[in-house]
């Protein structure tokens, strides 16, 4: 199945260290910006919409 | 127990030139800094010969590994743990209770080799610390305090071994602040937390003997630590006037990131003996807590903490696009008011008596996880005990 991890930008350096660590150095994810806990609904929608090109790009290398 | 034997003014007793270089030792202190092994504080420098000293101690093999962080790929040896309770300042009797700490973090393994102290919880951005407690005669021999100001400064076993602990994780185990810690704030236990029971001025078992170890055993007991919170009730002349404070610090809605949470009560001398002399023993005042400690639905919702999230069953805003449609905590009818139990039982609360016997102040420890939570997740809740063994365990037990 395809798949994409999508974390926000803020945990970007504990991404790449977590990749290194099981020896996936510059695994592809997608950072979007920081916070979304916090997000209303039409603002996580468009903060999806604005992401779908990325995540999309990962999926296509995958495959 | 344990008497400092200096009192006064500051020291002034720098080390003899003629017996020491001090641009060595400097250049010593400044080596670790320069690799990023400190935790901040200056380390001790560890040699060959020292760290021969520390294994002698246990038997053990020194590439025994004694720690392990499955999901990082990263694990510690007897050697390594050595060398870093070495730096933490540790004298090598201590180092067996190092060790029990470890095996400790091992114990109650679950899926994919994580077990509840071996986990994501080092790297939480809840900055959570891991809190050791120390029963049995190991207090006495090696001069930890128990007494006043159990959880401060001035007792080399308690500071040191404490952040033995740290200098592991962050040297053996490479979680390190920035990196792979993600501790949004933490707390100022996280450099170091090792307290020991004042079991000479408990009117109650210790927590070792509760959980099934002979009084003449020796261990540390491990739990992770959220926040900790003073409790004033110095005219308290009755346990439900203490208990009525401790239930309202545990249910305060600033704690509640899920519907459950559980709590360390270390409770002064005083306070504990208030509770016996009253007939209350472990058992009723946990009870009494997991009864009492409740929130109100009005609270929860003014903190926008009345819906369910979805997979984490976190406490959110009824509103909140991840709220689960219609969920809501657990409430039960009480004089009129809706209100939410947050211990799912007693077994949420564990007590451990420390501190000195000279005020009515106690206090109250947000531990990570409950006994049951409605996710079915566990967190590291009740403590993982683990007896402390040394080569000589006459001396030790």
């Amino acid at each position: 199945m395809p798949a994409a991890a999508v974390c926000t930008d803020k945990f970007r350096t504990t991404a790449e260290a977590m990749a290194r660590l099981h020896g996936f150095d510059g695994y592809r994810f997608v950072a979007v910006p920081h916070p979304i806990a916090s997000l209303e609904l039409p603002e996580l929608a468009s903060l999806a919409a604005a992401t779908l090109n990325e995540v999309l790009a990962i999926w296509e290398v995958g495959e | 127990m344990t008497t400092r034997t200096t009192t006064g003014a500051a020291s002034d007793h720098p080390v003899e030139d003629k017996l020491i270089d001090h641009r060595q030792v400097r250049r010593a202190i400044e080596y670790y800094y320069e690799h990023g092994f400190t935790d901040g504080l200056p380390v001790v420098p560890p040699t060959e010969s020292y760290v021969a000293e520390f294994l002698d101690q246990v038997d053990r093999a020194p590439d025994e590994v004694v720690a392990v962080m499955a999901h990082l790929n990263r694990e510690c040896t007897v050697r390594i743990a050595a060398v870093n309770a070495i730096m933490a300042g540790c004298l090598p009797e201590y180092f067996p209770v190092v060790l029990g700490i470890l095996d400790a973090m091992r114990l109650d393994v679950g899926a994919r080799g994580a077990t509840r102290f071996s986990s994501g919880l080092w790297q939480s951005t809840t900055g959570t610390v891991p809190i050791t407690v120390v029963n049995g005669p190991v207090r006495l021999r090696l001069g930890f305090n128990s007494q006043g100001n159990v959880f401060g400064p001035g007792f080399r076993p308690n500071a040191t071994i404490g952040r033995a602990l740290r200098l592991i994780a962050m040297n053996a185990l490479g979680i390190e602040p920035h990196v792979l810690d993600q501790s949004t704030q933490s707390n100022p236990a996280k450099y170091t937390c090792c307290i020991a029971e004042n079991e000479e001025e408990s009117p109650w078992a210790p927590l070792s003997v509760d959980a099934g170890f002979g009084p003449e055993t020796s261990t540390v007991s491990l739990m992770m630590m959220r926040s900790c919170m003073h409790i004033e009730a110095r005219s308290a002349t009755r346990p439900e006037y203490l208990l009525a404070d401790i239930a309202n610090s545990v249910s305060r809605t600033g704690t509640l990131y899920s519907e459950l949470s559980s709590c360390l009560v270390v409770v002064s001398p005083e306070h504990a003996h208030l509770l016996a002399s009253h007939g209350w023993g472990k058992p009723q005042v946990r009870e009494y807590l997991a009864e009492h400690a409740v929130c109100t639905r009005e609270a929860m919702e003014r903190a926008g903490k009345i819906g369910v999230s979805r997979d984490m069953h976190w406490l959110v805003p009824a509103e909140h696009p991840d709220a689960l449609a219609g969920a809501e905590p657990k409430f039960e009818r009480r004089g009129g008011t809706d209100v939410h139990r947050v211990l799912s039982s007693p077994d949420d609360v564990v007590i451990v008596v420390a501190g000195a016997a000279n005020a009515g102040v106690s206090t109250v420890i947000d531990l990570m996880g409950a006994a049951s939570s409605p996710s079915g997740r566990t967190g590291g809740m009740t403590p993982a005990i683990s007896e402390i063994y040394s080569k000589d365990a006459a001396a030790t037990a």
